[in-house]
C-alpha cells in the first residue's frame, strides 16, 4: 500500500542487512546568544540549535542520547515514521531519559526529506532543545540543486518558558503589546466614522475578545540557525546556482511569513514530502512545519531571507550572498494584522447579537471548497472534487453578519484555508504569489486513495481569558485517549472554535491534508487550522501503539490542547515483539 | 468567464509568435536555435524520458548542423513538456504555460484538449515545431536541425517544473564544431 | 511550574486504564498529564497617598494565588497605614478558594480578617470575580461578620490604553451594609466609595509599572454621621504615587 512503509517492514525483518548509522547526542545546558540578549537554555552537543542529523533512507540508525541535565529529557523525531517506542514522548512512547543517563534510540529510516527533532519534556524545546534532520533519499530527488542549506527558525524569548507559561496564565495579554489603543480608536473614527468605530469596539468588547490577539507571546528575537537578525546567518552561493533551502519552523509560538526579496522560491517539499513544484514570492510557515524551496540567484549580490512573524511583532533575518559579510537591505516590518469577525466565526456560545456565528461556520466548509476557490473560473480540475465546491463558496451567505457595523480588513485577499474575510489572510509583500495550502499537491501519492472508514470531528477549543486550551472542550488532564483501529483510514475534521491558529501535529502517522485534490492531496505531519475554519485531513492508521496528537504551540499544548492516540489491533497488538526483534537485530 | 475566454483567445493568437520571437530578439537573426528538420536528414535518434519532474538524460551532445530525431516518452504521472530553446525563450514561454494551467488546459496528469479549442477559430494548441506536450504514457517525436551553435536547453515550462530542475543542457560537440567551421 | 505539582499521585489514581493494550504500554504519569499548577503575586496598588488635609498613607491592595484552572487558593490583602500615626487605618486579609463557574467568572469563598483600629472582625466571604463584557474587571463579595452583620462590596476596574505601555486605569470600590455595625463605624446603606484614576507606565514587562494618580474616598449616610461624630472627615482627596507590581 505504501512503499515507504513496506521498506520499513522489510527493514524490520532484515535488520542485519540494513546499513547502520550510529550517532551520539548529548543534552546540555547551553548559553544562547541572540544578539539582543544572552539566555541560558538547553541544547544538543553543546549548542542550540543542535547539529543537523543526516540520515539516509533505508539505513537503520542508532542514536545514543546522553542526558547531562539535572532533569529528565527526551527526543522526539518530528515527522519520522518509526515504532512508537522510539517516538520520544515521555509517558506515551517511553519513560523518558533520566538525568545523567544514556538512552539509545534505534529505528529504520523509511522516508526522506527535511525534518527536525526536539525535546518532548516540559518546556525544554522552547528553551532551545531542537535540531534539524535531513534524510537523503534512496533514489534521486525529483528536482535539482547545486547546494543546500538548512534554515531553521525559532522565536527565542528572553523569558524562560516556564515563566512565559505562568505569565500567560496570570495575564493572557501579558506579552501582547499590539492591543488597540485610544489612538487607534480615534484613527478608526476618522476613517470609518464615529458610530462604526464605536459599534466595532462594542462588538469586540461584548465578546471580551481582542482583534489584536494574533500573537500571544511577543518580545522574542527571531533566530535562523541560532543567529539573531544582527548576527545574520549567511549562506554562500555562486551566481546561477540552484540552492535548496530547507526551512524548518522550530518556534514555540510564532508563525513566520518568509520571503527573499529579488528571488522567487519554488516550493518542492512540505513537511518532508515532495510536492509538485509551485513557484511563489512568499510563504507562511506554521509552527513545526517544514518547507523546502529552490531559489536561483543569478547575480552576485546579497539577498535577505526575511521572516516576519505572522503578528509582525518580530522577525528573523539571514542572508544569501556570494561572499561572507555582504548584506542586502532589511525590509520594514509590515503592519500587524487584526482579527475580524470572520475569524470569530467558529466560536460557539458567543452572544453577539446580529452575528450568526454558527451559521457562518456551518456554511463554510473550507476543506471541501479549496479547489473551487483556487480555480477562478469554476472549472473542474479533478473528478474527485465535489462539483459544488466552486459554488458553495459563492453561495456562502454572510448576510447574517452585520458587516456594516464592523470594520473589516481591506484588500479582499482570500485563501480557502482562512475564514472568508479573515484578517489573517497573507498577502505577498511584492504583490505576487503567496503560497496557500490549496496550492500543495503531492508529487507522488503516498497511499492509494480510498474512502475513509470513518470521520472524527475534533473541535479546537479554548478560553483566551483563562489561557486554557483544549480539544472538544476537554483538556489533556481530563481526556480519555482517542482510539483508532489499525488498518482504518480516518478522516479528521478540525473545527477551530478559537480565534487562534493551531498547528495540529499527529505523531507516528501521516496527515493527508484535504485540499480537494483526491489522491494528489499533500501529505503532512503538521496541519495549521486557522480561526473560524474547518479543515479535513485523512490518516491511514498504519502504526500500532500509542502516539501523541497535539497543537504544536508550546503553551497551548502545555495548557491542555493535547491527546493521546491509541492504535488498537495490528501486528504488534498486546506486545512489542516486532520492535524488540529490530532492537536486538540492530545490536547483532 | 467571458473575459477569461477572451484572454485565452488573445494569448492563443500570440502563442506561436511569442515562442519564436523570443529567440529572434536574443540572437538578432531568425535561425537562432535551428529549425524543424526533415526525416531524410536524420543522422541519429535520441530517446528522452520524462519523469516527475526531470528528464533522462539531463544533457545531450549535438553537432552543429546535425539533424536529430527526438523520441520523447512521458513516463511520469504528470503532464510534461519537451521544448528546445534558449533560456530566454523558455522564460518567455513559462508565462504562457502558466496560463494554460490556470485555465485548466493542463491539470496535473491531464491535458484537456477540448479546452484548447476556444470554439471561435482560436485555439490554444501547443503545436510549435520545437516542442511537445505529453500526457503520462504518451510518446511523440520531434525532428530538429541544430544549425546554429548557441546556449540552448531543453526544458519543461509547466509552472514550477523548470524552476525545480526539469531541464537539460544541449551541448555542442566541440570537435564536430571545429570541423563545421573548417568546412 | 510542574516542580510545584503535588497532585501527581491523586491524578495517577484517576488515569484511564487501557484494557485493549498490553500492560507494557507506558502510562502517562508525566507532568503533562497533571493540571498545570501555578502561582502568582500581584499588587494592583502599592502606593503612597497624600491627602488634601496633609494626611500621609502607605496603601496596598494585592493578592497571591496558588493552584490550577479548577481550584485556586488566593490570599487577598488590603491595607492602609497612616505614616505619621504609625498605625493601620485599615488591614484586611482574605483567604479564599476560587473555582470557575463560567467562561469569564469565578466563584470564591473563604474568610476575611479585619484588624482595624477598633475591634477586630472576622467575616465569611462569598464572591464572584471575573471579566464583564467590554473589559470591565469586576469583583463582588458578600460578607457575614462574626457579629452577624451583613455587607457587600463591589469593585470594578477599567483600563484605557493610551499606548500599549501608558495605561490609565479607573477603579471604583463601593461598600454597602445591610445591617449597622456601630462598633466599627458602619451604618446601614451605602457605606463608602473609593474612586481612583491612575496613569501607569509598564516599565519592566508587566512586572513593574509605576503610576501617578488621584483617589477620592467618601463616606455616606449613617457611616458619614458616625465618622463626623468622632471628629473624622467624610471625604478625602489623595494624590497617589506608586507602582503596579506582579511576579
Amino acid at each position: 500500500m505504501k512503499t515507504a512503509l513496506m521498506a520499513g517492514a522489510l527493514a524490520l525483518l532484515m535488520p542485519a542487512m540494513a546499513a547502520a548509522g550510529e550517532y551520539d547526542l548529548t543534552v546540555d545546558r547551553v548559553m544562547i546568544d541572540t544578539g539582543d540578549f544572552v539566555k541560558e537554555g538547553i541544547g544538543y552537543n553543546g549548542a542550540s540549535p543542535g547539529p543537523v542529523l543526516r540520515f539516509k533512507e533505508g539505513e537503520s540508525v542508532k542514536i545514543n542520547v546522553t542526558n547531562n541535565l539535572d532533569e529528565p529529557t527526551s527526543i522526539h523525531w518530528h515527522g519520522l515514521i518509526l515504532p512508537f517506542e522510539q517516538d520520544g514522548v515521555p509517558g506515551i512512547s517511553f519513560d523518558g531519559i533520566p538525568a545523567g543517563e544514556t538512552f539509545t534510540y534505534e529505528f529504520p529510516i523509511v522516508q526522506s526529506g527535511t525534518y527536525w527533532f526536539h525535546s518532548h519534556s516540559g518546556f525544554q524545546e522552547p528553551n532551545g532543545a531542537y535540531g534539524a534532520i535531513v534524510i537523503e533519499p534512496e533514489g534521486r530527488e525529483p528536482f535539482r540543486y547545486d547546494r543546500e542549506y538548512v534554515v531553521q527558525l525559532t522565536d527565542k524569548h528572553p523569558h524562560d518558558a516556564n515563566r512565559v507559561m505562568r505569565n500567560l496564565k496570570m495575564m493572557p495579554d501579558y506579552y501582547n503589546r499590539q492591543q488597540q489603543t485610544v489612538g487607534d480608536f480615534f484613527a478608526d473614527i476618522s476613517k470609518h466614522g464615529f458610530m462604526t468605530a464605536l459599534q466595532d469596539r462594542l462588538a469586540w468588547g461584548d465578546m471580551r475578545m481582542m482583534k489584536a490577539d494574533v500573537e500571544d507571546v511577543q518580545g522574542f528575537t527571531g533566530l535562523i540557525n541560532g543567529k539573531g537578525p544582527e548576527q545574520n546567518w549567511t549562506g554562500l552561493f555562486e551566481p546561477g546556482e540552484r540552492i535548496r533551502l530547507r526551512f524548518i519552523n522550530s518556534s514555540a509560538m510564532a508563525y513566520f511569513d518568509i520571503r527573499i526579496p529579488g528571488l522567487e522560491m519554488t516550493v518542492v517539499q512540505a513537511d518532508g514530502n515532495n510536492v509538485q513544484p509551485v513557484t511563489v514570492d512568499e510563504f507562511r510557515i506554521g509552527v513545526a512545519e517544514t518547507y523546502d524551496v529552490i531559489v536561483r540567484p543569478k547575480t552576485a549580490e546579497a539577498y535577505t531571507i526575511f521572516a516576519e512573524s505572522m503578528g509582525r511583532s518580530g522577525y528573523a533575518r539571514a542572508t544569501l550572498a556570494p561572499e561572507e559579510g555582504m548584506e542586502g537591505p532589511i525590509p520594514e516590518l509590515r503592519e500587524a494584522p487584526l482579527l475580524t469577525m470572520a475569524d470569530m466565526g467558529g466560536m460557539h456560545g458567543m452572544d453577539h447579537g446580529d452575528m450568526a456565528a454558527d451559521d457562518a461556520s456551518a456554511g463554510m466548509d473550507h476543506g471541501d471548497m479549496s479547489q473551487g476557490a483556487m480555480d477562478p473560473d469554476g472549472m473542474n480540475h479533478d473528478s474527485d472534487m465535489a462539483a459544488s465546491a466552486g459554488t458553495s463558496m459563492a453561495g456562502m451567505d454572510h448576510s447574517g453578519m452585520d458587516h456594516g457595523a464592523m470594520i473589516m480588513t481591506e484588500g479582499g485577499a482570500s485563501d480557502p484555508f482562512y475564514a472568508d474575510g479573515s484578517g489573517l489572510v497573507p498577502v505577498a509583500a511584492n504583490g505576487g504569489k503567496f503560497l496557500s495550502y490549496a496550492d500543495l499537491r503531492a508529487q507522488k501519492p503516498l497511499y492509494e486513495e480510498r474512502e475513509p472508514t470513518r470521520e472524527i470531528e475534533l473541535r479546537l477549543t479554548g478560553n483566551m481569558e483563562r489561557y486554557s486550551w483544549s480539544i472538544d472542550g476537554v483538556k489533556y488532564e481530563d481526556a480519555e485517549p482517542l482510539k483508532l483501529q489499525y488498518g482504518e483510514r480516518v478522516r479528521f475534521k478540525f473545527v477551530n472554535e478559537t480565534m487562534m491558529t493551531h498547528p495540529m501535529h499527529l505523531h507516528g502517522m501521516w496527515s493527508i491534508l484535504d485540499v480537494g485534490a483526491g489522491e494528489w492531496n499533500p501529505v503532512k505531519h503538521t496541519v495549521s487550522v486557522q480561526p473560524g475554519t474547518t479543515v479535513y485531513m485523512e490518516t491511514e492508521v498504519d502504526a500500532p501503539g500509542q502516539w501523541a496528537f497535539h497543537c504544536h504551540l508550546s503553551y497551548h499544548a502545555a495548557s491542555g490542547m493535547f491527546r493521546k492516540v491509541v492504535v488498537e489491533g495490528g501486528p504488534d497488538q498486546g506486545n512489542t515483539a516486532g520492535v524488540d526483534v529490530a532492537k536486538d537485530g540492530g545490536d547483532a | 468567464m467571458t473575459v477569461s475566454k477572451l484572454f485565452i483567445a488573445a494569448a492563443a493568437m500570440s502563442f506561436t509568435a511569442t515562442t519564436f520571437a523570443a529567440g529572434s530578439h536574443s540572437g538578432g537573426h531568425g535561425g537562432d536555435i535551428g529549425e524543424p528538420g526533415h526525416a531524410d536528414d536524420v543522422s541519429r535518434t535520441i530517446q528522452v524520458e520524462m519523469h516527475d519532474n526531470y528528464y533522462e538524460p539531463e544533457a545531450i551532445e549535438v553537432a552543429r548542423g546535425e539533424t536529430v530525431r527526438f523520441v520523447i516518452e512521458n513516463k511520469g504521472r504528470l503532464v510534461h513538456e519537451f521544448n528546445i530553446g534558449t533560456p530566454d525563450m523558455h522564460e518567455a514561454h513559462r508565462d504562457e504555460m502558466k496560463m494554460m494551467v490556470e485555465h485548466g488546459v493542463i491539470q496535473g496528469g491531464k491535458l484537456n484538449e477540448d479546452m484548447m479549442d476556444m470554439g471561435n477559430g482560436h485555439t490554444m494548441k501547443h503545436d510549435d515545431p520545437n516542442s511537445v506536450l505529453l500526457e503520462p504514457g504518451q510518446k511523440k517525436e520531434i525532428i530538429w536541425t541544430f544549425s546554429t551553435k548557441t546556449n540552448m536547453e531543453f526544458a519543461c515550462n509547466i509552472p514550477g517544473h523548470y524552476q525545480s530542475g526539469m531541464y537539460g543542457d544541449v551541448n555542442f560537440d566541440s570537435a564536430a564544431d571545429t570541423q563545421a567551421r573548417a568546412d | 511550574m510542574r516542580t510545584l505539582t503535588l497532585s501527581a499521585v491523586a491524578l495517577a489514581l484517576t488515569l484511564p486504564s487501557l484494557p485493549a493494550l498490553g500492560s507494557d504500554m507506558p502510562q502517562d504519569n508525566s507532568g503533562r498529564k497533571d493540571a498545570l499548577t501555578l502561582w502568582g503575586v500581584q499588587f494592583e496598588e502599592l502606593e503612597y497617598r497624600y491627602s488634601d488635609d496633609d494626611e500621609e498613607l502607605g496603601v496596598w491592595n494585592g493578592d497571591a494565588f496558588y493552584g490550577t484552572d479548577e481550584l485556586k487558593f488566593r490570599w487577598q490583602s488590603k491595607g492602609e497605614y497612616a505614616i505619621e500615626e504609625e498605625a493601620y487605618e485599615k488591614l484586611e486579609n482574605q483567604l479564599l478558594l476560587q473555582t470557575p463557574i463560567s467562561d469569564f467568572f469565578d466563584a470564591k469563598a473563604g474568610v476575611r480578617f479585619d484588624t482595624p483600629e477598633g475591634p477586630d472582625r472576622t467575616y465569611g466571604v462569598l464572591g464572584l470575580s471575573g471579566l464583564a463584557p467590554h473589559w470591565f474587571e469586576v469583583d463582588a463579595s458578600l460578607y457575614v461578620s462574626d457579629e452577624g452583620d451583613t455587607s457587600a462590596e463591589f469593585d470594578a476596574e477599567y483600563e484605557l490604553l493610551f499606548t500599549n505601555h501608558l495605561i490609565l486605569s479607573a477603579a471604583l470600590d463601593a461598600t454597602i451594609a445591610f445591617t449597622e455595625d456601630r462598633e466599627i463605624g458602619v451604618g446601614k446603606g451605602l457605606v463608602s466609595t473609593e474612586t481612583g484614576l491612575r496613569l501607569s507606565y509598564d516599565l519592566f514587562h508587566r512586572s513593574f509599572s509605576p503610576y501617578l494618580g488621584v483617589v477620592h474616598e467618601r463616606k455616606y449616610g449613617d457611616t458619614a454621621d458616625f465618622a463626623e461624630a468622632e471628629g473624622g472627615g467624610t471625604e478625602d482627596w489623595f494624590a497617589v504615587v506608586g507602582a503596579r507590581v506582579s511576579f
